[in-house]
């Protein structure tokens, strides 16, 4: 693999550091951060290595990883890095990039929880746990998964049948719209005139 | 004390027992409790990874209606819904852009005011002291080990409590309550529980490591002070034992219930019938169930 560096590859990181606020390019790769990390084991993008990867721009690369999706959001980087990023937040900022970007994401499933869990929130005000855990069961095709688990809790009434419905929804509905509207409008006004990111991934091709 | 309670979706469930018993030892140390308002969800993991205007947005709506009701500090036991309350209050002080927006968005200007407490830094408040004068029941012979989770001390800047790597506030109350403390090394690692209904095989491990650190450092319990790590060490433990194939059998029980008991509350006052991993053989050999 040969990388090209050259002066659009830091766009990646300017973009990044112009919705979190966090400069990648700080980054001296210690490794504090995968050490620390409880689900690096699992990654096959380290987070150091993805701090690399954007200061290179490696964009497509850092999608398919996966590596954004399995971070737990424990804070654990952000405490300990020497350098003062807020890593999770540069996550969370590529997190919110990729929902406007066609990619292949090997954990398609957590996605799809947080879109799930924030509709039964917009519905209903307040989360309904038995709704998500069959909604998000039924997505991955396993119905019965965590059966065991949910037995003895209904037993005991620590989950409920029906959902809770908060008299503030109404309100909260109100504002899940708004931002809908807000974060609609300022996606389309910054592909106005650019080429649309899922474009611009074919025109680099292989990386 | 005049406190804004914030229970969050997970008290009024999962973690019904914590409702049940922050509230029994809030009566014995005069802490008064007014749920907020028409509260809604906080939003948790889900809105910061999808989109960060709403991970402000939403505890900011129950911020709102504490602050326009007249309170100045606010309870939240769930440390996932603590540490968004303590991102919004931050996020809205430091950037005058995001206040305007969210001014715009609510038509109500949050003055910010409001201070967001876990119930640990409230019984910190009231003081050691005063928590020792109300034990009735000595908890000694239990060896506990304090399970702190992922962010109740993190980050820092944000937490604003307690030491970030070795915290010690729980570890201060149980032994004023009598009980011995272990110390171990797991005390702020991570559960995973934000994958618990996705990535169940990482929870797993993650939980599996803090339940046999806990066992090998020599604890008879864990004492926890979040519903959500309750539900994956407590909810889990049979999965986890299964796949691992070991045998831990610790009981997983929230500060608040190890505090009530010590005051003389009855197992039902404080919820101990929720618990999956019976607590019952590690009480009744000191005589408090």
């Amino acid at each position: 693999m040969s990388i090209i560096i050259s002066k659009n590859t830091i766009s990646f990181a300017r973009q990044l550091q112009s919705i979190t606020g966090e400069n990648v390019m700080l980054c001296y790769q210690c490794r504090k951060c995968t050490l620390g990390c409880p689900s690096a084991y699992a990654m096959k993008m380290k987070p150091h290595e993805l701090m690399r990867a954007i200061q290179l721009g490696l964009e497509e690369k850092i999608y398919w990883s996966g590596t954004i999706w399995i971070c737990l959001s424990c804070e654990t980087c952000n405490t300990r890095c020497p350098q003062d990023i807020n890593i999770l937040r540069v996550i969370d900022g590529l997190r919110e990039l990729s929902k406007n970007i066609e990619y292949y994401n090997p954990e398609p499933f957590i996605p799809a929880l947080h879109k799930i869990f924030l509709s039964l929130v917009e519905r209903y005000g307040r989360i309904y746990e038995l709704g998500l855990a069959l909604l998000i069961n039924l997505r991955m095709l396993t119905p019965f998964k965590d059966i065991d688990m949910a037995y003895p809790m209904l037993m005991r009434g620590k989950l409920k049948l029906l959902p809770h419905k908060s008299p503030g929804r109404k309100e909260l509905q109100n504002i899940m719209l708004k931002i809908k509207g807000l974060e609609k409008a300022s996606s389309h006004s910054k592909s106005k005139g650019e080429i649309s990111a899922n474009q611009k991934f074919h025109n680099k091709g292989d990386i | 004390m005049r406190f804004a309670y914030y229970p969050g979706c997970s008290l009024s469930s999962s973690g019904i027992e914590f409702n049940i018993s922050f509230k029994y030892v809030a009566r014995s140390l005069g802490i008064e409790l007014f749920e907020v308002r028409d509260w809604v969800c906080c939003g948790a993991s889900s809105a910061h990874s999808t989109s960060h205007l709403l991970s402000i947005a939403l505890p900011t709506l129950n911020l709102i209606h504490a602050e326009k009701d007249g309170f100045d500090k606010l309870i939240a036991p769930c440390v996932a819904c603590l540490l968004r309350f303590k991102v919004a209050n931050i996020e809205l002080e430091k950037n005058p852009e995001l206040r305007n927006l969210i001014h715009k968005l609510f038509g109500y200007e949050y003055q910010g005011k409001l201070r967001v407490y876990h119930p640990l830094e409230v019984f910190h408040e009231i003081g050691l002291d005063k928590i020792k004068s109300k034990v009735k029941k000595k908890l000694s012979g239990l060896k506990i080990a304090c399970y702190y989770g992922c962010v109740l001390t993190r980050p820092p800047k944000v937490a604003r409590f307690d030491d970030v790597e070795n915290p010690q506030s729980m570890d201060s109350i149980l032994r004023a309550l009598g009980a011995e403390t272990i110390d171990w090394s797991y005390k702020t690692e991570c559960c995973g529980v934000s994958m618990t209904l996705t990535r169940s095989d990482i929870v797993l491990k993650l939980s599996n490591d803090i339940l046999r650190e806990a066992k090998e450092a020599g604890a008879n319990l864990i004492s926890v002070c979040c519903p959500l790590c309750q539900a994956n060490l407590d909810g889990r433990q049979k999965q986890i034992e299964e796949v691992y194939k070991t045998s831990y059998g610790i009981p997983i029980l929230y500060i608040t219930q190890l505090m009530g008991l010590s005051f003389g509350a009855c197992p039902e006052e404080v919820g101990l019938e929720k618990l999956i991993t019976s607590p019952r053989e590690v009480l009744g050999a000191i005589g408090v169930m």
